[in-house]
């Protein structure tokens, strides 16, 4: 390890609070919010999944972090604060390129496409430390070997593999290597786990299961696979149609999910024991681009607890217990 | 309805000048399925799950093995009457995002094969407008609102949802589901596994499902069977609530142990392990047991010589099985 790489401090964990997030997509039609207003905190040293189908704008939302969305996307409002760095939407470009990968690792879902297929593996860990002025390249191809040991591979063969000569979860355990190999403090995961089969997934959540206890990593896990989230996070974030639906404690949410999508979600999850006709399909499509029109609440038309209230606008977003939100219009009448 | 004995596929490849490796793929399976039941091959991907699907479906021949439809041997028909068969059994794919063909509508895509049956069965355009109605009403879609519609104006789930239906137009007998709901996001998953179940019941249609998440088999064919397989062979197989719940095959328990567990509502079976090392396809050892490098009760038998299929109805393949609780139970209300 390189003298400045041994300054990183690994007892204090970084959060990252977002604040007022809205992200936007330029396209024929207008613009369609893929993120909405969100307001969001990160607990540092926390696993935080972030659950949504497809279209729920969670991978914008993860791309917004780093402020790396790409066109046609556009950041509209909002702040993104990572403790010790400040506000990624702020600072200056060269500062940005430098956080993402030293403080800030990314594990995408396809680890194929972010891989260069023209190179070894060992050769872009190289690039990645030239790119971040490592000084002692050698030293940080040996923290790349351990950190490859440390997730069960065969180190030295795959440093010198090209992508194609790796499975896919070997790809998914190397892409984990890249996001930790500087040392980074917050790994967000974007759905890295979705294209393995159930083996792979199970050993990869694993990995990052210990990595999180040995290291005291701030970890973002997105998914649209409750059980993944359900079985590692601390804490859940449900989002739907660029908007945050309910959060609180995993537990908490599994046992008492206050929203009616939340509660769809979990109920959609066939198990391996108990009766399986218990499991009730959600109704419905993701949302559309017809969806972000409407100015009631976006779960309107799958939801089975609607009422007249619903329509007349958005549901707000507040806390209804210790560490516990939710936007829903009959939890509000409840109280 | 489908009878397999022996299925086995050798793929050989070039490797050097002179030299051939052979990679066996499917190393010798059998199984039948009646008329409506299921079957379940739950494995990891390269695992030879999806060969044998496409054997069944006519796409791949089998190097070795009897493959009989309706009672028919198909290597002894003529190939007219061989491919009447293997139209009897429909592959349905795992990706409804390139199983259809973006230039066309909905209706397009029904409409080919429907000609071909209105053809054999010497009926009129009449027909073929209502019988793709009525595909379309059976796999839970309105015909009026998606029949113009092209592929990417649908959801996954929707979009897989008409490759059943086109499926349907050419009425199997046999539906092969290849991790037909692994590319669908998991709340719309569901839907399209109690679709399937309902093909079974109402159709009679035998099902084939090829899938790595065994929660997804047991919901669709709990009245059927699972079979494990690994490396081209299978290791445990029995009726699918016998094998979930009283796994014996070290391999199956890993499976089981990979199934998420949903925290507060479920605490993980006492014996739960995931192995952290990857399948290794490039392995030559081909004595003893094929799971023997990732098994945590391995020995040195188990190296040396290799476990055949044992038992009463309740089968599996291993020197040491043992029963272990490894799945989550619901935790009691309290």
């Amino acid at each position: 390890m390189s003298v400045e790489n041994k300054v990183e401090d690994f007892s204090t964990p970084i959060g990252v609070h977002v604040r007022n997030l809205s992200v936007v997509y330029e396209t024929n039609q207008g613009q369609i919010p893929a993120v909405n207003h969100v307001d969001l905190d990160i607990a540092a040293g926390e696993i935080t999944g972030i659950i949504g189908e497809s279209g729920s704008g969670k991978s914008t939302l993860a791309m917004a972090l780093m402020n790396s969305v790409s066109k046609p996307g556009r950041i509209t409002n909002g702040s993104v604060i990572v403790d010790g760095i400040g506000d990624m939407l702020k600072i200056s470009n060269e500062r940005q390129r430098r956080v993402r990968g030293k403080q800030i690792g990314f594990v995408f879902q396809a680890a194929q496409n972010s891989l260069n297929p023209l190179s070894r593996i060992g050769h872009q860990v190289l690039d990645l430390g030239r790119s971040h002025q490592v000084g002692d390249l050698r030293s940080l191809l040996r923290h790349a070997r351990d950190l490859l040991i440390r997730l069960g591979m065969d180190a030295d063969r795959v440093l010198m593999s090209y992508q194609h000569e790796l499975s896919g979860g070997m790809r998914q355990r190397v892409g984990i290597m890249f996001a930790l190999v500087l040392d980074a403090r917050v790994v967000i995961l974007d759905e890295s786990t979705t294209a393995l089969d159930m083996l792979s997934q199970a050993s990869v959540l694993e990995i990052v299961r210990e990595l999180h206890q040995e290291r005291g990593l701030t970890i973002v896990l997105i998914t649209h696979d409750m059980g993944v989230v359900a079985d590692l996070a601390d804490r859940i974030v449900v989002m739907y149609g660029g908007e945050l639906a309910e959060e609180g404690p995993t537990e908490d949410l599994l046992r008492q999910p206050q929203h009616p999508y939340t509660r769809g979600l979990i109920r959609a999850i066939p198990r391996i024991s108990g009766n399986p006709d218990e499991a009730i399909a959600l109704n419905g499509s993701p949302p559309d681009l017809q969806t972000f029109a409407q100015s009631g609440c976006l779960f309107y038309d799958r939801c089975p607890d609607r009422i007249a209230e619903c329509q007349a606008g958005r549901p707000i977003y507040k806390e209804i217990s210790d560490g516990k939100k939710v936007a829903c219009y009959k939890v509000d009448r409840r109280d | 309805m489908i009878e397999v004995e022996n299925l086995t596929k050798v793929y050989s490849s070039k490797s050097g000048i002179f030299e051939r490796q052979s990679v066996r793929a499917v190393r010798g399976i059998s199984f039948h399925i009646p008329a409506g039941g299921a079957v379940s091959f739950i494995g990891e991907s390269g695992c030879g799950k999806t060969t044998v699907g496409r054997i069944l479906a006519g796409l791949e021949s089998a190097s070795e093995g009897v493959i009989r439809i309706g009672g028919q041997d198909v290597s002894r028909v003529s190939s007219k009457e061989r491919q009447a068969l293997f139209r009897t059994v429909q592959l349905i794919h795992q990706d409804p995002y390139q199983a259809l063909n973006p230039a066309r509508s909905v209706g397009q895509s029904l409409l080919d094969p429907l000609k071909v049956m209105a053809k054999t069965k010497r009926v009129g355009d009449s027909w073929i407008r209502d019988r793709a109605n009525e595909v379309l009403t059976m796999v839970g879609l309105d015909p009026n609102s998606v029949i113009h519609k092209y592929p990417h104006m649908l959801s996954g789930g929707q979009r897989q949802r008409i490759v059943i239906a086109r499926a349907l137009t050419v009425e199997p007998h046999v539906l092969v589901a290849d991790e037909a709901v692994s590319m669908i996001d998991v709340s719309l998953r569901l839907g399209v596994l109690r679709l399937l179940r309902n093909l079974r019941e109402k159709l009679n249609i035998a099902l084939l499902f090829i899938t790595h998440d065994v929660a997804a088999a047991r919901y669709v064919g709990r009245d059927g069977e699972v079979h494990v397989i690994y490396r081209g062979l299978i290791l445990e197989k029995g009726e699918t609530d016998d094998v979930i719940q009283h796994p014996q095959h070290p391999y199956t328990q890993a499976l089981l142990s990979a199934v998420p567990v949903l925290k507060g509502l479920e605490i993980p079976g006492p014996d739960r392990y995931i192995p952290l090392k990857e399948m290794e396809t490039r392995e030559d050892v081909e004595t003893g047991c094929l799971f023997v490098s990732r098994c945590p009760f391995a020995r040195d038998i188990c190296r040396e010589k290799s476990p055949l299929l044992t038992g009463e109805g309740h089968e599996m393949a291993c020197h040491f099985a043992q029963v272990r609780n490894v799945v989550a139970m619901p935790v009691v209300a309290d």
